[in-house]
């Protein structure tokens, strides 16, 4: 496409004599390259490599600090048989399913409340992101208190209220201990659910439910036909990100549970970083993270094609 | 900065009972001298630093800066101090001994300096100092202090986890003393959770409640995870009795205690809600400051005999090392030295209130076991105490059993029903066949 | 939601003047009735914005409750107090190293959103405007490199900080934020560069000025309120990160925030919940007030995280 610029240009001025240009030609891609060197070097030296090397770490019985032997595949046969890690794959699919799904539909009920005509939209706006802005180590430690065996807020309302009669074991119990964690999560995920899908409803134009009502649409026919198929692209990359972000969490369940009670809340992060880096097996930390890869890959080409779908590769479109 | 406010704190608040510890100009002429007799002379220029665990009594740890500023008084020597929470010294320190780099001296948990035995310098010439100056160590100190028959880390002391029980709630369930055998035990628990006053012991990953009392529970009822040639044994009876033991317990807990973890019953103790537990002495000692109703009505007792008919505690043990890459072996030396001396331990355990507890049998003799009956259970730990790794070696090997918390994964994986006893016991041989192959 | 809609599709003769949830065309809001409105809109809005907030009242809360009031839910109302304390706010500022691990999230922060947005305007530039062979392909790599979550990096490059000498100093969390922050700052920019009209270019690339004189001069004062955006997005996600800087660094001197937090105010086994909350309230404070500012900014560039 250049070329065809260069010769529309080049045809209106021809008293420009070709030298600077051909050089321009000739050198657009060493400038390309100059440009791109210090990203370049970045993703290369601490993503690309790593990336490779942890594959290849977990062939390995690498321990902290000490180079491992080659052992081939006897850390992915071990894990094979490890309930603790088979369980973190089940938390894993649970936490990361349960919370999108959830995180969908609340943060798409909130996008559409806030689109509505409200007093100080601006602040109410703001304010829902806060729990998005927020650290989420910081906000964990909040949740951890407010879960508190002894001492929960959330126990003593109920207690006073007469619901319950003792303390809910918030982090104790196995499945509470999930339920609490993946609440946390969907509490700190939906904000930006919805910010995003709001953007994306701004940009449906009010004509179209117009013209819907006139022609007697029911809301939630405007909702099926209107809404949901202009913000499926949108939809597709959210969720994406949602997804990959919660089936490789690590900060909250870290801090809340350390994976516990008795491993229930282990996901394959927090398991890898408990095996490699706490009980010092680097290879068997790596098999575990590397175990992650193919969701990874799930991940990437929903969102790819998601993004396939706007054309977002080839540069132009906008809404 | 922060010094500066603690010493104060020193100076102004506690001197409890410290008559006989040095203050001010006395402890630093007396450092000096130290220093002139000492045969450990620091290098020219020398600059230390150390990694410590995280202190559980604010004071000790007071005591603590005011002994190491006696000391780069006195030598010239300073030294800085980082603190993590007591979990974390020990990859911190696996890292270092492998890049080479970082704090000169690690003052970790039980069995850190076997974990690579070669990186630690050799200090032999400190402990035999010591063990003769101040009565011999105990025997269990002995078995983490050495490496083959060189010595190559010094036992700082120890920290008692013991039992913590309210007297009152106690009294009212039949029971005058915390029971001393395992039987007695499961009626107690039992008396009390049908009062209204149960207790509880961490099942969760707590590093040091969780670990001292399930393995008490597994040796008392002749359970071993290993033989004394390492051999994989935790299949057997023995652990079966050990985990419906435990699973009896747990029943007769106040629920949740699976997910506790070291914190955790401090603070049920101490807000009331949990009437007896396992523990350092760091529950009393809050409980003095904030709940004097409950440090009035509470004790401590040793656990209870098991079947196997005798004492098989395990306590925290904290031993400290330098690492071969530092520039300034001498000068660790010194301070490790230095802080063992009876003009900086004796003050130095008084202000730990009985959390610390000695491994040199001369220290039996501070005043601090003695002035108040309820810390003296604690200045026993030392010599009740077994190794980590049970009957097997203290190593590598104990060290990364303990740090993934197997046994106490097992213990509550029956307790808490998600396994049969022995789907748990399985899990766990498979896990200690790998660590031990 | 699906059963206020069920509802609604149940009585579909109304559904002229019906208005629900799902109707959210401003221009026919004049067709709601208040009450309605109430119901559908104000009361479920008003529950989730309690939800998403209430954690942070307790935080505060927590922060300036004297420690008996702490523990004491019978005698004390545990949602007010009425006598304040900042005994935690001092004990944290003053007697911990608090502000030195502030210090460090911020120069850490600072100097790895600079490095990144330094390279994510030359490379953004050069795939957008430069055009190079394979430019597309570098772009769609780079967003893949987005999608590439720390907790699967940090084994293999914990491994590589050792390699490279880094473990353990600033510098091990200011070269490895970048693989996070460069892959989304250079597509956020990306986008900001295409609106830039061509023609500017054009005429300065005639008048002889070099590439750098144009992305220096032009290209960069156009695209401001994209720097913004892709500054404050790149400095909460470094303020945020926890895993690399658990794993890279050792030394209480160097920590960050998130990191120091979870184990400096906790005594062995003695938790101090009111400096712990207070040191998450002031941890957040900043990005806060931050995000207060720039707010349009933020939201711009989380929807540019996805969009663009």
């Amino acid at each position: 496409m250049t070329d065809v610029a260069l010769k529309s240009r080049l045809d209106k001025r021809p008293i420009q004599e070709p030298t600077p240009w051909d050089q321009l030609k000739t050198n657009k891609n060493w400038l390309g390259l100059w440009f791109m060197l210090p990203a370049a070097a970045i993703l290369i030296l601490f993503l690309a490599y790593p990336l490779g090397l942890g594959v290849w770490l977990s062939f390995t019985d690498a321990k902290i600090g000490r180079s491992g032997e080659f052992i081939g595949l006897e850390n992915y046969e071990w894990l094979q048989g490890d309930s603790t890690f088979l369980l973190s794959v089940f938390n894993t699919m649970l936490y990361t399913t349960v919370a999108s799904v959830i995180k969908f539909a609340v943060g798409l009920y909130l996008a559409l409340l806030l689109n509505e005509r409200l007093p100080f939209k601006a602040i109410l706006r703001a304010v829902v992101l806060i729990p998005f802005i927020v650290p989420t180590v910081l906000s964990a430690i909040a949740f951890w208190w407010i879960y508190d065996a002894q001492f929960s807020i959330i126990s003593w309302t109920l207690k006073e209220m007469g619901l319950i009669t003792a303390n809910i074991d918030f982090l104790g119990d196995p499945w509470n201990a999930r339920w609490s964690t993946i609440f946390a999560n969907i509490w700190r995920g939906v904000p930006f659910v919805a910010i995003t899908l709001l953007a994306g409803l701004q940009t449906v134009s009010p004509s179209l439910y117009e013209a819907a009502t006139i022609d007697g649409a029911t809301p939630w026919q405007r909702f099926r036909f209107i809404t949901y198929p202009l913000l499926t692209p949108i939809i597709a990359v959210v969720m994406t990100f949602s997804v990959l972000f919660t089936f490789t969490d690590f900060q909250l369940i870290w801090v809340m549970t350390r994976g516990g009670p008795v491993n229930a809340t282990h996901l394959m992060a927090t398991l890898s970083y408990q095996r490699a880096i706490i009980g010092g097996s680097l290879g068997e930390g790596a098999a575990i993270s590397t175990a992650m890869i193919p969701f990874l890959l799930a991940a990437i080409m929903v969102s790819w094609f998601g993004l396939q779908r706007r054309k977002w590769q080839q540069g132009g479109e906008n809404d | 900065m922060t010094d500066l406010t603690r010493r104060t704190l020193v100076k102004g608040g506690t001197a409890l009972g410290a008559a006989a510890a040095l203050s001010g100009p006395a402890l630093l002429d007396w450092a000096k001298a130290w220093a002139q007799a000492s045969p450990w002379k620091p290098e020219k220029g020398a600059k230390l630093s150390m990694l410590r665990w995280k202190y559980f009594v604010q004071s000790e740890d007071d005591a603590f800066v005011k002994l190491i500023d006696a000391f780069t008084k006195a030598t010239g020597v300073p030294v800085q101090i980082a603190r993590e929470s007591y979990e974390d010294v020990q990859p911190k320190a696996s890292v270092a001994a492998n890049t080479g780099t970082g704090p000169d001296i690690f003052w970790g948990l039980y069995s850190l300096p076997h974990l690579f035995p070669q990186k630690c310098v050799d200090m032999t010439d400190v402990a035999d100092y010591l063990g003769k100056k101040y009565g011999g160590w105990v025997d269990s100190a002995v078995k983490y202090g050495k490496s083959g028959n060189k010595w190559i880390a010094v036992p700082i002391c120890y920290s008692g986890a013991l039992i913590n029980y309210r007297l009152e709630a106690s009294k009212k369930a039949g029971f005058s003393k915390f029971p001393d055998k395992t039987d007695a035990m499961l009626e107690y628990a039992k008396a009390m959770k049908a009062q209204g006053t149960p207790g509880g012991m961490a099942l969760g990953h707590a590093s040091g409640d969780g670990n001292t009392w399930v393995h008490w529970a597994l040796w008392a009822h002749g359970g071993q995870t290993v033989d004394a040639n390492d051999k994989v044994i935790i299949n057997s009876p023995e652990t079966v009795k050990a985990l419906e033991f435990a699973k009896a317990l747990y029943d007769n807990s106040i629920p949740g205690t699976a997910s506790w973890n070291d914190g955790s019953n401090n603070k049920a103790f101490l807000a009331k809600e949990v009437y007896w537990t396992n523990n350092g002495i760091s529950i009393y000692v809050a409980a003095q400051n904030s709940a004097k109703d409950v440090a009035a009505d509470m004790d401590h007792a040793y656990f209870p005999i098991g079947p196997v008919g005798k004492v098989t505690e395990l306590h925290l043990m904290y031993p400290a090392l330098a690492m071969t890459y530092t520039k300034n072996p001498q000068a660790c030396k010194a301070l490790i030295a230095f802080m063992l001396e009876a003009d900086n331990f004796n003050p130095w355990l008084q202000s730990a209130k009985g959390y610390l507890t000695h491994c040199l049998n001369a220290y039996d003799k501070n005043p601090i076991w003695t002035a108040d009956p309820k810390t003296t259970p604690y200045r026993d730990v030392a010599k009740r105490s077994l190794t980590a790794g049970g009957l097997g070696s203290v190593g590598e090997k104990a060290a990364t059993a303990i740090a993934d918390f197997i046994v106490v994964d097992m213990f509550a994986n029956y307790a808490t029903g998600r396994e049969n006893a022995k789907g748990a016991i399985a899990i766990a041989e498979r896990q200690l066949k790998r660590i031990y192959r | 939601m699906t059963d206020v809609l069920a509802e609604k599709a149940a009585r579909p003769q109304r559904a002229l003047a019906d208005t629900s949830a799902a109707d959210h065309s401003e221009g026919m809001s004049y067709l709601n009735s208040l009450p309605r409105r109430l119901v559908t809109l104000y009361l479920p809005l008003g529950i989730i914005m309690a939800v998403l907030l209430f954690p942070f009242y307790w935080m505060a809360l927590t922060s300036v409750k004297p420690d008996e009031q702490l523990l004491d839910f019978d005698v004390y109302s545990p949602f007010w107090t009425w006598n304040p304390t900042f005994k935690h706010i001092y004990k944290l500022l003053f007697e911990t190293e608090y502000p030195i691990w502030l210090w460090n999230t911020m120069l850490i922060a600072t100097c790895a959103t600079a490095l990144s947005i330094f390279a994510s305007v030359l490379a953004a530039y050069a795939i957008v405007r430069l055009r190079y062979r394979g430019a597309q392909w570098v772009g769609g790599a780079i967003f893949l490199a987005y999608l590439v979550p720390p907790s699967i990096l940090f084994i293999p490059l914990s491994t590589v900080v050792f390699q490279y000498g880094l473990f353990d100093t600033p510098f091990a969390l200011i070269l490895t934020y970048p693989t996070i922050l460069i892959p989304f700052s250079t597509w956020l920019l990306m986008g900001y560069f295409k609106t830039i009209p061509f023609e500017l270019e054009e005429c300065a690339l005639i008048d002889g000025a070099s590439r750098w004189q144009i992305l220096v001069k032009i290209v960069l004062p156009l695209a401001v309120p994209g720097l913004i955006s892709a500054f404050i997005f790149c400095f909460t996600l470094c303020w945020n990160e926890f895993i690399y800087a658990l794993t890279f660094i050792s030394s209480t001197q160097y920590k960050t925030v998130p990191v120091a937090i979870v184990t400096a105010l906790v005594d062995g086994d003695v938790y101090r919940w009111g400096s712990l909350m207070a040191g998450a309230m002031i941890g957040s404070l900043p990005l806060v007030i931050l995000y207060a500012f720039f707010v349009e900014h933020y939201v711009s560039a989380m929807t540019g995280a996805v969009k663009e």
